[in-house]
C-alpha cells in the first residue's frame, strides 16, 4: 500500500465570473453584452500528503482552500493539473473514493434538520453499505467517544452549534474514512467546544491512523491539531512548513483584549518589553505581545496588578496578520 | 456468477434508495402546517372547479360532454390535482443546492446524485399524493358522489408511478440547468404551465380541439396527468398497456437526457461559498 494519501501536480481551478455595472442601466447592458472575467481560485498547486499526516491548509477568505478540498473530494473538476487521492482520481472516481474519505464542511450540515441525528446515522450506514452489526458497534463507539448520548434523539434544529458539530464529525467517522477533510470545522464555535473537537480529531488520527486535511483560518486549529502547515494565498502555495517552525517564527505573537472597569488613561500601561498597545477606546484596549520577549504570564500578572478588569481574552493573531507576517519574512 | 454480482449491486442500490425514501418520509411528517395549508388550498380550488363544471353541465348529472359525465370530470380533477400538488418543487431544491453550496454534501457520498433525488422525490410525491387524494375525495364525494370506478383504481395507481417518474425527469432536466445558469425558476414556470394545459390538469385532453390533441399526443406531458386520471374515470377508453408503454418510452428518453445533462453539468459545476 502506498504511503501517500494525496498528491497534486499543477492543480488549478478557474471560474468565469459575470461582471455587472451598478444600477438598472448596468443590468440592462449586461443582458445584451454580458462581460465575463476569469477568476483564478486555485493556481498550480503541488502538494503531497503522507498517510497518517495531519496537515493544516491555511489561508484567508477567498484564498482557494475550500475549492482545493472540493477538487480533492471529487466535487469540482479542475481546470488543469492532476490529483490522486488514495490512489484514485477524485473527479473521475468520485463514488469509489467517497467510500474511503470523509468530509465535514463547517458551514454546511449533513444532518437532517427536523430529525434527530440518529436518523442521519442510519441513512449514512446504508449509503456507505455498512453491515448492520458493524454499524451498530461503530455507532456505539462513536456515541461514547463523542459523548453524543444525550443528543441522539433530539431533532437537529434543537441542538446547539457545538452539539451539532460533534454529531457532524461523528457521522463523518462512521465508515472509518482513511482520509478526513475538515473544512472550517470549528467556525463559529466557542473555545471549549473548539478544544473538544480538536481532541476528538486528534484521537481518531492516533487510534485509527486517519489522515487529516484541515482548512481553517483559525490559527489555533493549526497549532493544536496539525503537525504541518501549508499556507495558500491568492490560490497559490505561500509556505509549506512544520507547525513547530511556524509557531517559533510566526505565531510568537498573542493578542490580549481587555475591558477595564474604568476608562483607560494613556501612559498608564505597564512598561513590558515586546508589549505594544494596538488600539484603545473608552474602557477597551487591545495589546500585542511578542512572546519571544515576554511570557504571557508576566504580561497578564502585570495587567491584573495595574488595572481592575471586567474581562480579558488572549487570542492568536488573525490569519490575515499571519499571512502578512509570512509575506514580510519572505515565506 | 455475473447475475449474482448484479443482483447484489441492485440490492445495495435499492437499500440505499429505500433509506433515502424512508428518511424523506420522516422529514415530511415534520411539515404539518405545510400540509394543512396545501390541503385547505386544494379544498378551495376543487370547490371552485365543482361550481364551474356544475354550471357547464347545467347541474345535469346524466349529461355527457366528450365522453365525460360531471362526476367523471370532478373526480378527474381530484386525481390530476393530487398528482400535481403531490410532486415537490425539484427546480427550487436543486437551484438552492447549487447556489448555497449544499450540493457538496450530496456529492461526497457514494450514491448517484440523480438517484438520490429520485428516491427522495418519489417518497415525497407518493406520500403527498395519497394525502391530497384523501382531501380531494371529500369535496368530490360530497358534491358528485362516491368514486365507483372499479378497475379504474388499478389503472390510476399503476400509471401514477410512471407519471411521477416522468414529472421527476422533466423537472430534473430543467433543474440541472442550474449547473449552467443562475436562475431556473422561469423555465420551471413554463414547464408547470405546460403541465397544467397540454398535460391535461385543468381539463381532459378529449375536450380540447382535435389539432391540439394531436400535438399533445407527441408530448410527454399527457403521460403525467392525463393518462392516470383518464384511466381512473374512464377505464378501458384506452389500452392500459399502451399508455404504460408510452410512459416507459418517455422515461427512457428523459432518463438519457438527464444523465447526459448531469455528466456535462457536473464537470462545469461551480460551488458557491468557497
Amino acid at each position: 500500500m502506498s504511503t501517500v494519501a494525496l498528491q497534486t501536480h499543477g492543480l488549478s481551478k478557474s471560474f468565469a465570473v459575470k461582471r455587472k455595472a451598478a444600477g438598472l442601466s448596468g443590468s440592462l447592458r449586461s443582458l445584451w453584452h454580458p462581460q465575463w472575467e476569469e477568476k483564478v481560485a486555485v493556481k498550480r498547486i503541488d502538494l503531497k500528503v503522507d498517510r497518517g499526516e495531519r496537515v493544516a491548509f491555511l489561508g484567508p477568505n477567498g484564498a482557494g482552500k475550500s475549492t482545493t478540498i472540493k477538487m480533492l473530494t471529487g466535487i469540482l473538476h479542475p481546470t488543469s493539473g492532476e490529483a490522486e487521492v488514495l490512489g484514485l482520481t477524485p473527479w473521475r472516481e468520485r463514488t469509489k473514493l467517497a467510500f474511503r474519505i470523509g468530509a465535514v464542511f463547517g458551514q454546511k450540515s449533513q444532518l437532517w434538520y427536523h430529525l434527530p441525528p440518529i436518523d442521519t446515522f442510519d441513512l449514512i450506514s446504508r449509503i456507505y453499505e455498512l453491515k448492520r452489526s458493524e454499524y451498530l458497534a461503530r455507532r456505539a463507539d462513536l456515541i461514547d467517544r463523542f459523548e453524543l448520548g444525550p443528543y441522539l434523539d433530539i431533532p437537529v434544529r434543537k441542538l446547539s452549534l457545538g452539539e451539532r458539530m460533534r454529531c457532524e464529525i461523528a457521522v463523518s467517522f462512521l465508515h472509518r474514512p482513511q482520509l478526513l477533510f475538515l473544512d472550517e470545522p470549528t467556525i463559529g464555535l466557542d473555545v471549549v467546544v473548539k478544544q473538544r473537537i480538536r481532541e476528538l480529531v486528534l484521537e481518531a488520527n492516533r487510534v485509527e491512523g486517519t489522515t487529516v486535511f484541515l482548512t481553517s483560518h483559525d490559527a489555533g486549529d493549526m497549532e493544536e491539531l496539525c503537525s504541518r502547515a501549508v499556507v495558500i494565498h491568492h490560490g497559490g502555495i505561500l509556505l509549506d512548513a512544520p507547525v513547530d517552525r511556524l509557531k517559533r517564527e510566526v505565531l510568537s505573537r498573542k493578542i490580549i483584549s481587555l475591558t477595564l472597569s474604568s476608562s483607560f488613561e494613556a501612559g498608564t500601561l505597564p512598561d513590558l518589553p515586546g508589549t505594544e498597545l494596538m488600539e484603545s477606546e473608552g474602557r477597551r484596549l487591545k495589546l500585542a505581545v511578542d512572546l519571544k520577549q515576554t511570557g504571557i504570564e508576566s504580561v497578564v500578572s502585570a495587567l491584573i496588578g495595574k488595572f481592575r478588569l471586567d474581562d480579558m481574552t488572549v487570542e492568536d493573531p488573525p490569519m490575515e496578520e499571519i499571512i502578512t507576517h509570512i509575506y514580510g519574512s519572505g515565506g | 456468477m455475473i447475475d449474482r454480482k448484479m443482483q447484489s449491486v441492485l440490492s445495495l442500490k435499492s437499500k440505499k434508495a429505500g433509506a433515502v425514501a424512508t428518511i424523506t418520509l420522516r422529514q415530511q411528517l415534520a411539515y404539518k402546517t405545510d400540509f394543512i395549508m396545501r390541503s385547505t388550498f386544494l379544498l378551495l380550488i376543487l370547490f371552485v372547479f365543482v361550481q364551474l363544471w356544475s354550471s357547464a353541465y347545467e347541474g345535469d348529472r346524466t349529461r355527457i360532454i366528450d365522453g365525460y359525465t360531471l362526476k367523471q370530470i370532478i373526480w378527474y380533477l381530484v386525481f390530476t390535482e393530487a398528482i400535481t400538488m403531490g410532486v415537490p418543487s425539484l427546480c427550487s431544491l436543486i437551484e438552492n443546492e447549487v447556489k448555497n453550496g449544499d450540493i457538496a454534501i450530496r456529492l461526497i457520498r457514494p450514491i448517484s446524485y440523480v438517484g438520490y433525488h429520485y428516491a427522495a422525490y418519489l417518497a415525497e410525491a407518493v406520500f403527498r399524493f395519497f394525502i391530497h387524494l384523501a382531501v380531494g375525495s371529500i369535496i368530490a364525494w360530497t358534491f358528485v358522489g362516491p368514486p365507483s370506478f372499479g378497475w379504474g383504481w388499478a389503472g390510476l395507481f399503476s400509471l401514477t408511478l410512471g407519471a411521477i417518474s416522468i414529472a421527476f425527469l422533466l423537472n430534473m432536466v430543467v433543474a440541472l440547468c442550474a449547473f449552467w445558469v443562475e436562475e431556473t425558476r422561469g423555465m420551471e414556470f413554463v414547464l408547470h404551465k405546460l403541465q397544467f394545459t397540454v398535460g391535461g390538469m385543468l381539463l381532459p385532453l378529449d375536450l380540447m380541439p382535435e389539432w391540439l390533441q394531436r400535438i399533445c399526443s407527441w408530448l410527454p406531458f399527457q403521460a403525467m396527468l392525463y393518462f392516470p386520471a383518464r384511466t381512473a374515470v374512464n377505464y378501458g377508453s384506452a389500452s392500459l398497456l399502451q399508455q404504460a408503454a408510452i410512459q416507459a418510452g418517455w422515461i427512457a428518453v428523459l432518463a438519457v437526457c438527464t444523465v447526459m445533462m448531469y455528466r456535462k453539468g457536473v464537470a462545469k459545476l461551480h460551488v458557491n461559498g468557497g
